[in-house]
């Protein structure tokens, strides 16, 4: 079986993506107007929403980013990770209720048209819709990339696709992508999502029980090895300190409820009352799945310092080298698939929910309606988004990485702290007003441009993102608090209440 | 008093800014996020904890307690005015003690180890780390268990229920022509 490791792997990643390709063409028939298209007309049970919510949470980042910052910086990185607890249930105590009951009653179709009809402002809606369209495309180009650098790394260690290249890689990945998102629009994401979470759940745990191996002390011995190297790497704050570890704790906590591919899923349940079964069966899917991104950066740190393995060319290398050294073939092709299915199933929800704020939203901010036929113009556009965003992903890799570098700035940092308090706070609160929305806004947005334009490097690792968030929050209830307290619809008023 | 939770976010939030411009203004530290590691490229080392902690191990401390703070009193703000009573905010306020004990017993326990050198371990892990990994992790566990066993006490009871369906129904008739 060893002499077939690649093809193995290839066969498992080709299996998962004909698998998509079905699902795609499966879900077109069920997909009828651009309700169907964007929130699956509300029809969803609380399974497939479970899954489908912690799998678009975990992206490629899990599986690749995630085991090799742990490699290099030891326990700090572990913060993204404990905090998922705290953040899911701030998510749902937060907004899972009352997004569903504002995009039933007011037939929205998209985050822009929540909070739209919340702040009963165009402005609001405008601003939300170009954040998301700014962080859709820095988010889809690194996903877009990084699938096609993994297919490349796989394909090209068999015989048949040795000398394959990153565009034809790039070309294949994103045909996958494209053709299910647009045939099959977010039915088709989510139900590949429920496949995509077992995949990742799986993985996550056989990964766990491998990594236990390496070591004949398991894990313990890992962690000696470590911390007998740097006093601090395997101690609660990590190489990179107690500031850096906190901020994540921080942003990605409290963060959660302000993703917009991850709040947009809270509206497509079927009955609201499923949240008190989505909220721990999200919970449970993305721990399974997130012991792999601690299992393997750990085991590889102790690993390479105990010269078992040697030091890697890049830390992101960690979960590669470790499934090479590691597992046996079949094994390292669940956890390949997985790591597709984590990219996938986050690019699916990023195309969806960019296509709903160019056609639906910025049109509809602008121009009072949004365009005519949105199915249609929903599948274009898909195309679209995802051609423009390999463009910039292969742009970045050939020629010059900064502009994807500042779009990805827009990651889920500037999310967090130009979306949570908007949504997060403004839909539990009647005093918010659309003033403090649109300040809280705009300050996220120049804090997080500033701090990457500038390349500014803040004491004790403080990051830009921790600042944005803990600004926008201050100026989102202060300035709120001092501007008149709005007239809300009799129908708004009503669901604040509940 | 439950109108005023909002003004305590307010007053959490802004501790937390103050807290955060002192770290920002407190005397440097060389390497306080870390160096690079002296032999393997690629891997970062803390170094001495000790003097990364001198001048801002209270505020960070201080700020953590904040921010455990916010997320009972954020999770508070989710529940309708009308069913924050005593009990929620008995349950509430007991897992914000728990998840103080945690980061308490995980700070602490990071004192210690850089005061004796020496450590236990726990499923795995340096006891502090291990305060980290499931101490933080099961924190929120009790706000899991609030949202799901007490869905129809706390979050949409049935007569909340009513009263959405009875909203919609009125959207219905207003809709016909």
């Amino acid at each position: 079986m060893e002499a077939y490791r690649q093809e193995i792997i290839v066969g498992a990643v080709a299996v998962y993506m004909i698998f998509c390709v079905l699902t795609g063409l499966w879900a077109m028939k069920r997909t009828k107007n651009s309700s169907d298209f964007f929130i699956a007309g509300r029809s969803l049970g609380p399974i497939v929403v479970s899954l489908a919510l912690f799998s678009s949470t975990l992206s490629g980042f899990g599986f690749v980013g995630g085991p090799g910052l742990v490699y290099s910086i030891g326990v700090s990185a572990f913060w993204m990770v404990v905090i998922s607890s705290s953040g899911y249930a701030l998510g749902f105590f937060l907004v899972a209720k009352r997004i569903r009951m504002i995009a039933e009653l007011r037939n929205c179709i998209s985050l822009p048209d929540i909070v739209a009809a919340r702040y009963n402002s165009e402005a609001v809606r405008f601003l939300i819709a170009v954040t998301i369209v700014l962080g859709v495309m820095g988010y889809l180009a690194t996903q877009i990339l990084a699938m096609a650098v993994v297919m490349q790394a796989i394909m090209s260690g068999t015989v048949m696709f040795a000398d394959i290249g990153l565009l034809a890689c790039v070309v294949i990945s994103s045909a996958v992508l494209i053709f299910y998102c647009v045939t099959g629009g977010i039915i088709a994401s989510v139900y590949t999502d429920v496949v995509q979470g077992a995949i990742m759940m799986i993985a996550g745990c056989l990964i766990l029980f491998t990594a236990m191996s390496v070591f004949d002390g398991g894990i313990q011995e890992a962690t000696s090895i470590i911390l007998a190297d740097d006093t601090e790497s395997m101690m609660p704050f990590g190489a990179a300190g107690i500031m850096a570890s906190l901020g994540w704790f921080f942003v990605f906590g409290l963060g959660l409820a302000g993703q917009p591919h991850l709040v947009t899923k809270m509206m497509m349940n079927k009955n609201i009352s499923d949240n008190r079964r989505i909220l721990p069966m999200s919970l449970f899917g993305y721990i399974m799945a997130a012991l792999l991104w601690i299992s393997i950066g750990v085991i590889m740190r102790a690993a390479v310092i105990d010269g078992v393995v040697p030091a890697l060319t890049l830390p992101d290398d960690a979960a590669s080298v470790f499934l090479s050294f590691f597992t046996n073939p079949l094994l390292a092709g669940i956890v390949f698939a997985g790591l597709f299915a984590a990219i996938m199933s986050t690019s699916d929800a990023f195309l969806n929910i960019g296509t709903a704020a160019i056609i639906h939203d910025i049109p509809k901010a602008i121009r009072g309606h949004s365009i005519k036929n949105e199915l249609f113009w929903a599948r274009i556009v898909t195309v679209l988004l995802a051609i423009v965003a390999a463009s910039f992903a292969l742009y970045s890799h050939y020629k010059d990485a900064t502009l994807v570098a500042i779009l990805g700035a827009f990651g889920w940092a500037t999310f967090a702290a130009s979306i949570f308090p908007v949504l997060a706070i403004g839909l539990n609160w009647k005093g918010a007003t659309a003033m403090g929305a649109i300040t809280a806004i705009v300050a996220a947005l120049l804090i997080n441009f500033v701090v990457q334009l500038a390349g500014l490097v803040l004491p004790y690792g403080i990051s830009g993102g921790l600042v944005s968030f803990v600004t926008s929050l201050v100026l989102f209830i202060g300035v709120s608090l001092i501007t008149q307290r709005p007239e809300l619809a009799a129908d708004m008023e009503a669901v604040l209440d509940i | 008093m439950a109108s005023k939770l909002i003004y305590l976010i307010f007053a959490i939030v802004v501790l937390m800014a103050g807290i955060l411009i002192a770290i920002w203004l407190a005397e440097p530290v060389a390497n306080s996020a870390g160096m690079a590691h002296p032999i393997i490229p690629g891997m970062q080392v803390g170094g001495d904890g000790g003097a990364r902690l001198a001048h801002i191990g209270t505020l960070a401390f201080l700020f953590q307690s904040l921010l455990l703070l916010l997320i009972v009193c954020l999770s508070a703000l989710g529940v309708a005015e009308h069913r924050r009573t005593t009990e929620l905010a008995a349950y509430l306020g007991g897992t914000f003690l728990f998840s103080l004990l945690a980061w308490w017993q995980m700070y602490s326990g990071h004192q210690a180890y850089m005061e004796s050198g020496s450590t236990g371990y726990f499923m795995g892990f340096p006891v502090a780390t291990a305060w980290q990994v499931y101490g933080t992790w099961l924190g929120a566990i009790p706000l899991i268990v609030i949202y799901s066993l007490g869905f129809r006490k706390f979050i949409f009871t049935l007569e909340d229920e009513a009263k959405f369906d009875q909203l919609m129904a009125r959207q219905a008739e207003q809709m016909e022509p």
